[in-house]
């Protein structure tokens, strides 16, 4: 009894003095530098010097002479991203209803308008002017517009294009759809704004008559914008799309290696926004029980599907980085007589966007997944593997027709056409990569050990990229971190037959299985099983 | 400790085990639970120390360099300055950049358009009152200034004066004639004033004819500087006209048809620039000659706008009259990359003013092709041949005494205006390399 009271008491002591300095850890909120970046920065960084600099990682040129892959540094032992406060599985873990994907992350209906909206600041770009205001209810919004002659085409594009960032589980400001008029806004005490002159100036009623004179209307004589509710919180800069804030004990992974950051370029190349950048991203630090945490944010997508800022997509947007040295490269050797595949594109469309203004330049004539580009050439989406593709694409592939139907209908589209068109190419692009990424990995899922067998999804077979009657499965049976095989399966269906001594006494097994079409076989995907079934699965990267 | 406290911690040690196994089954079932294959997530290098070590010195400059741009854009720099810009020009004032022929320094200054100085311009819009300073530091400082009219009563008339003053500090000279040497390196510092009259008609925005009536004085003092010679000392015992300077006056009638889409990054469309002039000596001056000039180009689409052939030709004579002569310094020059002050014509590989002559033959084929596009910016390559020569009468024409020069070039434009010209020239005198704002033609 003696002996026992000792460990115990042991036990306690040690269990106190760690769990004191992590009390104590814990409330103690970090302070959180901010991390200023611009668009001009992010063009400078990303397309001059690390584009340089990178030449002059070892690492990087020894993954490449190998074909190395860095695998994703935050994926789970399911291969899943766990929750965090960049990423929140939606909808790729429960389908998410009708309504949920409509509202996206909308706490209000947007501005309220029973007074009017008073504004506290000005911006104007151009013939581009925006808003920051605050509601009746004393919400704030920052409002942006269209250009004159695209109507709709920003606006929606913007608010459309948040539903599905948050449907698939990233955190997005509020955004809504907002038709007002004139006397619908008003200039608040101390409003002021920075006009094309580049200098603060007082917010007047002549500059604010001015900036209204620009914006397109609708048939109804009312303004047309997208209503971004300002997100809650201190604002401390942008997110790194590369390293990981060291002082904040919910980021231990640099960013680059996170799985999450790194498919934003499968999931922009199907909302076709390449405008996706740490400038369009937010950190904000908040408080959650006493503590201070971050929550990162994107924002700002109106220049996804055809829009861009100015009017329709310009035609190599997509197709090559805003200096692509590649692509340069290939023109300069190819002497003039190598039309690219936008150039193609565009003379093919006799140099003209979309008939409807509210479209712009947008349709899957020439849209290769594998090569579609952001405007910026982060390392985080250079190093995406076929595992992160397999994930991303998953994610995609599990939106219906009607789903994306729901999410666009956000954007208010006002001429059922321009819907249906938007519907039916995200549709033909959600298969285009769900197909590509599926056919670079093992497009095999949810796993189960039943009645004696490992059963499993065939997400090709199931989308209906592939013939389910031409495939084959091939397993190889080891136990783990062994080389040795101690068994192969085959099976014409989705499920494998187990062996159940494999697994008895504590012992655990991993299947590399592929999957088999003609002469062609997959990359593998690891199945761990152990007692209590399916205990890890990790596709090749 | 009593039996009572024991329990307790008993089964306060139990519950957390029930909990932390209820945690591993929970976990066992919730595939997206934050349980990984190698315990709690660490942090990786993003990079192994040798590589980091290898882009510290340029992570030096990312700082500084990435602090300017976050200022620039957050204090609205770029905006601030385009509307100073704008208000400038509206105002009359008109910065100015470009970069000597002669070396690849920055030639400064700005053009004054004093009708909208006076704040003049919404009613005279036709009216011409211009004055513009350029200076390039120990190379050049030039004055302009035209007054006048256009579209008089409404036609196509056009009327004005000029006055101008160039000086050039190093004007290098190397002999006159095909077969010079680049050893024989010599400069004149030269000042010339000019007064002329102009006057002509539009007879459509592509077609123009010009008479001028000039007055220029040229004043020259020759020294060794900077590894160049002496003109007088290296050209001793030779016959080079024009060596002290003089005063002259000239008559010239030029024609001018331009029908390129674009003056800097034309597609299509030509131009053809043909001069006739007489200049005579003043006062003691012997200078007494024609003048023939045909400059011409044209710019022919490959099937695609991107494809771009271009090809000039320059063809010059001077023509003593009456035992005239003709000054080294008002014949033909070839060498250099000739785009903006155009005094020595467009031939790549030779340095500028290499070959002076009273006659000369030049033509340039350049093929460009779009390599980059990224909204309004644009950057063509280009893949050119000079072949070219001076010479002095026609009987002393050979064919054998024509040069070339080819190279590489690559043309930055925003809005099809030029905004970067980097192009590499080789020949049989060397690989010359150009950094400029404008095209050759």
């Amino acid at each position: 009894m003696k002996k026992h009271l000792t460990v115990n008491s042991l036990v306690i002591t040690v269990t106190m003095i760690l769990a004191v300095p992590m009390v104590s850890r814990a409330s103690e909120s970090p302070k959180f530098r901010e991390r200023e970046t611009t668009l001009c920065k992010d063009v400078f960084d990303q397309n001059i010097y690390y584009e340089g600099v990178n030449q002059l990682d070892l690492g990087r040129w020894g993954r490449k002479i190998f074909r190395k892959e860095i695998p994703a540094a935050n994926v789970n032992v399911f291969d899943e991203v766990p929750d965090s406060s960049f990423f929140t599985n939606r909808h790729g873990r429960r389908r998410l209803s009708n309504e949920e994907l409509a509202k996206g992350s909308a706490e209000t209906a947007g501005p309220d308008l029973s007074a009017p909206m008073k504004i506290t600041k000005g911006k104007q770009q151009g013939l581009h002017p925006g808003f920051f205001i605050e509601d009746a209810k004393g919400d704030r919004y920052c409002l942006k517009f269209d250009n004159e002659g695209s109507l709709e085409l920003a606006t929606a594009a913007e608010v459309a294009a948040s539903r599905f960032y948050h449907a698939i589980g990233y955190h997005v400001p509020q955004y809504t759809v907002l038709r007002f008029k004139a006397e619908d806004i008003t200039i608040g005490e101390n409003a002021y704004t920075y006009d094309d002159t580049g200098f603060r100036k007082k917010m007047t009623p002549e500059i604010l008559e001015q900036y209204l004179s620009f914006l397109p209307v609708t048939e109804d004589g009312e303004y047309l914008a997208s209503a971004s509710k300002i997100v809650p919180g201190k604002n401390v800069g942008h997110l790194s799309f590369r390293s990981r804030r060291q002082n904040d004990p919910e980021d231990p992974v640099n960013h680059r290696d996170r799985r999450e950051i790194r498919a934003l370029s499968v999931f922009s190349a199907w909302l076709n926004n390449n405008d996706i950048r740490e400038s369009n991203t937010l950190e904000m630090a908040v408080t959650e029980n006493g503590k201070t945490v971050l929550k990162r944010y994107l924002f700002d997508f109106n220049s996804a599907f055809g829009a861009a800022a100015g009017g329709a997509k310009p035609p190599m947007f997509g197709h090559e980085y805003a200096i692509d040295y590649g692509e340069i490269t290939k023109a300069v050797f190819a002497l003039g007589f190598w039309e690219k595949p936008w150039q193609e594109k565009w003379r093919r469309a006799r140099e003209m966007p979309h008939k409807s203004p509210a479209i712009g330049y947008f349709s899957n004539d020439q849209f290769d997944p594998e090569d579609h580009k952001a405007q910026l050439p982060y390392e985080a989406f250079r190093v995406l593997t076929n595992a992160d593709g397999f994930w991303a694409a998953k994610i995609i592939a599990s939106f219906t027709d009607e789903d994306i139907r729901t999410m666009v209908k956000a954007g208010r589209y006002s001429r059922p056409e321009d819907e249906d068109y938007l519907v039916q190419t995200l549709a033909e692009r959600r298969d285009l990569i769900a197909k590509y990424w599926f056919s670079k990995a093992a497009p095999l899922d949810a796993f189960e050990v039943l009645n004696g067998k490992l059963v499993f999804k065939d997400l090709a077979v199931r989308h209906g990229f592939v013939d389910g009657n031409t495939i084959r499965y091939v397993a190889e049976v080891s136990r783990p971190g062994k080389k040795k095989k101690i068994a192969a399966l085959e099976s014409r269906e989705p499920s494998l037959v187990l062996d159940p001594s494999w697994t008895a006494e504590g012992g655990k097994a991993e299947l590399r299985i592929r999957v088999v079409c003609g002469e062609e076989e997959s990359p593998y995907v690891k199945v761990v099983l152990g007692g209590a079934g399916v205990e890890g699965v990790r596709h090749e990267d | 400790m009593t039996r009572k406290c024991r329990n307790i911690i008993r089964v306060a040690l139990v519950a957390v085990g029930i909990a932390a196994f209820a945690g591993a089954s929970f976990a066992q079932q919730d595939t997206y639970a934050p349980v990984y294959p190698n315990g709690p997530l660490k942090a990786k290098r993003l990079k192994d120390p040798v590589s980091s070590l290898l882009e510290l010195p340029f992570r030096l400059v990312k700082w500084p360099v990435d602090k300017s741009l976050v200022y620039i854009d957050n204090h609205h720099v770029a905006d601030k300055a385009i509307y100073i810009y704008d208000r400038m020009k509206e105002y009359g004032f008109t910065p100015h950049l470009a970069f000597t022929d002669s070396a690849i320094l920055p030639l400064m200054g700005g053009n004054a358009d004093l009708v909208a100085v006076a704040r003049q311009k919404e009613d005279y819009p036709d009216l011409i009152a211009t004055a513009s300073l350029r200076y390039a530091m120990d190379n050049r400082f030039v004055v302009d200034s035209e007054i006048g009219a256009q579209r008089i009563g409404e036609t196509g008339f056009h009327s004005s004066g000029t006055f101008n003053f160039d000086h050039r500090s190093r004007e290098p000279f190397y002999g006159i004639g095909p077969d010079t040497s680049l050893g024989d390196s010599s400069s004149v510092r030269m000042e010339t004033t000019t007064l002329g009259y102009n006057v002509g008609y539009e007879f459509s925005p592509t077609l123009d004819l010009t008479g001028t009536f000039e007055f220029k004085e040229n004043q020259l003092k020759h020294r060794a500087h900077k590894g160049k010679g002496d003109m007088t000392e290296i050209f001793a015992g030779r016959d080079i006209p024009g060596l002290y300077g003089g005063e002259e006056l000239s008559w010239k009638a030029v024609l001018l048809r331009d029908t390129r889409d674009s003056h800097d990054e034309a597609t299509r469309g030509s131009y053809q620039k043909l001069t006739f002039k007489f200049t005579e000596g003043v006062d003691s001056g012997k200078a007494r000659f024609f003048t023939y000039q045909l400059d011409t180009a044209k710019y022919f689409r490959l099937g695609s706008p991107r494809r771009v052939l271009a090809v000039r030709f320059f063809g010059e004579h001077h023509d003593e009259v009456n035992g005239g002569e003709i000054p080294f310094y008002d014949m033909t020059r070839l060498g250099g990359m000739g785009s903006s002050q155009r005094t020595s014509e467009t031939f790549r590989a030779f340095t500028y003013n290499r070959f002076y002559g009273e006659s000369a033959l030049l033509f340039n084929i350049e093929y460009r092709y779009a390599i980059w596009e990224y909204r309004d910016f644009r950057m063509n390559a280009a893949v050119f041949l000079d072949e070219g020569q001076t010479f002095n009468e026609f009987s002393a024409f050979k064919f054998s005494d024509f040069r070339e020069s080819y190279g590489v070039g690559f043309y930055v434009s925003h809005s099809k205006h030029t905004v970067l010209n980097i192009s590499v020239a080789h020949g049989d005198e060397g690989t010359k390399f150009y950094v400029k704002n404008k095209v050759a033609f």
